[in-house]
């Protein structure tokens, strides 16, 4: 018996890390055909050798400057966004949960649109408002919520009413200024293009922070998954978990949403992605889910700028439009694996 | 330990399910909450648990007042097999016991040698030591059920409380589950307090059982003393006859035919 603990152990740990190790080769792949093709293409060794060469070759430059914070980008904001979609789904207990039904895009949505179509002036300003307009709309949904307790359900019905009436609020303001939309646009279906170094600082920074503060949830997330009476009575303080963890995927969500805009479907899909592939444990799930968030995000956003030439589809696109069908696909295909 | 209501008041919202009713429970011993549908039992097994607050009365843990006592603290005395539980059906078998010994560990902490002992120990007493690497979904009603006893067992309680542990169980899982835990109780002293709708179930295992009718205590004492015909017209509005047959220490129901 305790040989059979051990090797049980030990496949289940080999498993994860084998994933893993599949996923980072795929991302240093993907990562490196990402710097190579766009309107000049470039072959792994002229990378590879304009990056070491001290000349500052044209290459360089687009990889360097052009290319690379846009890589760093993608898979950061694929990380955070697919973090943020599985602890959610631990909160609530249900599949379906991603950052969108807690109101983070739903408020940054209506900051930024506020800000761009009424006070252009403030445009620079555009990330600090959508991260406050995120995380004021998310903490109106939470006291919506509570009533002695938080329920996943009133969690649910309160982020509806808010998410309705922003979006009516958007549309409305949207109509107000149909002649004015394009920055609008790009803010709400999450673009990654012209992103520099400065941004992929600001979301290294608030994606570290989140990242630490997720894995520190790794247990709660799992005990959440036994319902509210199991925890509770294994002296977990239910709502003091549901609203930690709503809170840190709220924090790395809003702080994607500002760096890129609205990015949706990565929340939903990729944790699912990952439990077909892992399992439903989070000590498992959550360093697969971030893995694989990455390199989501970042084939979405080559094949958005590669796809059509001479013009870029925003990731943002790209992911509604494949996550759509793909989402209904699994949801056929395998339905017994579920979020919580 | 005694877990020890008194005079409990329970209501959802304005609506009250229970009004004022004295209930002890203690170590060593089996108890059997019975009653009708809505007559209170659950609820009245959740405000013992600290699942559900109470707005009337006291509920004291040996003379401490429920509400004040530490979550984990009180996790590590009593352990609760609700009515409603879920896991992801991969979750395997040991992982899922392993979640009984939370109580015991920091949030940053693993498993200690000692918390895997205890976690075979439990798997071994429920009887599921050989399921340990399957996954629950693969495991039988009466396994899975099995299962979640074995969790509540990790945690190591005085007491555990089962919220009608064989409903959803065809005849032969009940009986199972009956079996493990009058066993458990008779080996290890372990307290135990029921939610049951079977009376001759309730009648087999228990050494006391509790009656509730409408939210109120009807009577209480050993099974013998209380399952009585007049009992049953009174509570359920059900005739019948308890026959004592030789050989069997425990009465059985024999309901008026229909």
């Amino acid at each position: 018996m305790i040989t059979n603990k051990k090797n049980y152990k030990k496949d289940s740990f080999g498993r994860v890390t084998c994933v893993c190790l599949m996923l980072v080769v795929a991302i240093a792949i993907m990562s490196i055909v990402a710097l190579g093709i766009g309107s000049a293409g470039y072959s792994p060794k002229e990378i590879i050798d304009a990056l070491i060469s001290d000349e500052h070759s044209t290459i360089k430059v687009v990889v360097t400057h052009l290319r690379l914070p846009r890589v760093l980008l993608a898979l950061l904001v694929g990380a955070a966004l697919s973090i943020a979609g599985a602890l959610l789904q631990s909160v609530m207990g249900n599949p379906l949960a991603d950052p969108g039904s807690i109101g983070v895009s739903a408020g940054a949505g209506t900051a930024a649109i506020t800000i761009l179509l009424l006070f252009p002036h403030l445009s620079a300003s555009v990330p600090l408002f959508a991260f406050a307009g995120a995380a004021l709309a998310c903490v109106l949904i939470f006291i919506m919520a509570y009533d002695g307790g938080i329920s996943a359900i009133r969690i649910i019905l309160s982020g509806v009413a808010i998410n309705s009436v922003l979006g009516a609020y958007n549309s409305f303001l949207q109509l107000l200024h149909s002649d004015d939309l394009s920055s609008v646009l790009a803010f709400m279906n999450g673009s990654l293009s012209g992103r520099s170094w400065s941004q992929v600082y600001i979301a290294a920074a608030y994606g570290s922070v989140g990242l630490v503060l997720a894995f520190c949830c790794i247990k709660t997330a799992n005990l959440l998954l036994l319902g509210e009476d199991m925890a509770k009575s294994l002296g977990v303080n239910v709502t003091k978990s549901r609203i930690l963890l709503s809170a840190v995927s709220a924090f790395l969500a809003a702080a994607t949403v500002t760096v890129v805009g609205m990015v949706g479907f990565v929340g939903l899909i990729v944790p699912h992605i990952s439990r077909l592939v892992i399992g439903s444990d989070y000590k498992a799930l959550l360093p697969v889910c971030t893995l694989m968030g990455a390199l989501v995000v970042l084939v979405a956003d080559t094949v958005g700028r590669t796809i059509i030439p001479g013009m870029e589809v925003p990731v943002g696109i790209v992911m509604a439009l494949v996550g759509g069908p793909f989402f209904l696909y699994m949801l056929k295909k395998k339905g017994k694996v579920y979020g919580g | 330990m005694i877990v020890e209501g008194s005079n409990v008041q329970i209501a959802y919202g304005e609506n009250i399910v229970v009004d004022g009713i004295d209930i002890e429970v203690r170590k060593g011993e089996i108890t059997t909450i019975i009653g009708p549908n809505g007559s209170g039992k659950s609820t009245v097994l959740k405000a013992l648990t600290r699942l559900l607050d109470y707005k009337v009365g006291s509920i004291c843990v040996d003379d401490t007042e429920i509400r004040k006592i530490d979550s984990k603290e009180l996790a590590k005395k009593m352990g609760v097999l609700p009515q409603r539980h879920q896991a992801p059906p991969d979750f395997k078998v040991k992982d899922l016991v392993s979640f009984g010994r939370m109580p015991y560990q920091k949030w940053f902490k693993g498993s200690s040698d000692e918390d895997k002992e205890i976690v075979q120990w439990a798997m071994e007493q429920a009887g599921v030591l050989d399921l340990q690497n399957k996954s629950i979904q693969t495991c039988s009603g009466g396994q899975a059920q099995r299962v979640w006893i074995a969790t509540v067992l990790a945690q190591k309680p005085e007491i555990m409380f089962l919220d009608e542990p064989t409903t959803y169980l065809d005849v032969a899982y009940q009986l199972e589950t009956m079996r493990l835990v009058k066993r458990l109780n008779r080996e290890s002293g372990i307290g135990i307090v029921m939610v049951l709708h079977d009376l001759s179930h309730a009648l087999e295992v228990s050494d006391r059982i509790v009656i509730l009718k409408d939210g109120v205590k009807y009577d209480e004492g050993a099974p013998k003393d209380v399952v009585t015909p007049t009992m049953m017209q009174d509570v359920y509005g059900v005739s019948c006859n308890i026959v004592f047959l030789e050989g069997r220490e425990n009465p059985i129901i024999v309901y008026d035919e229909i």
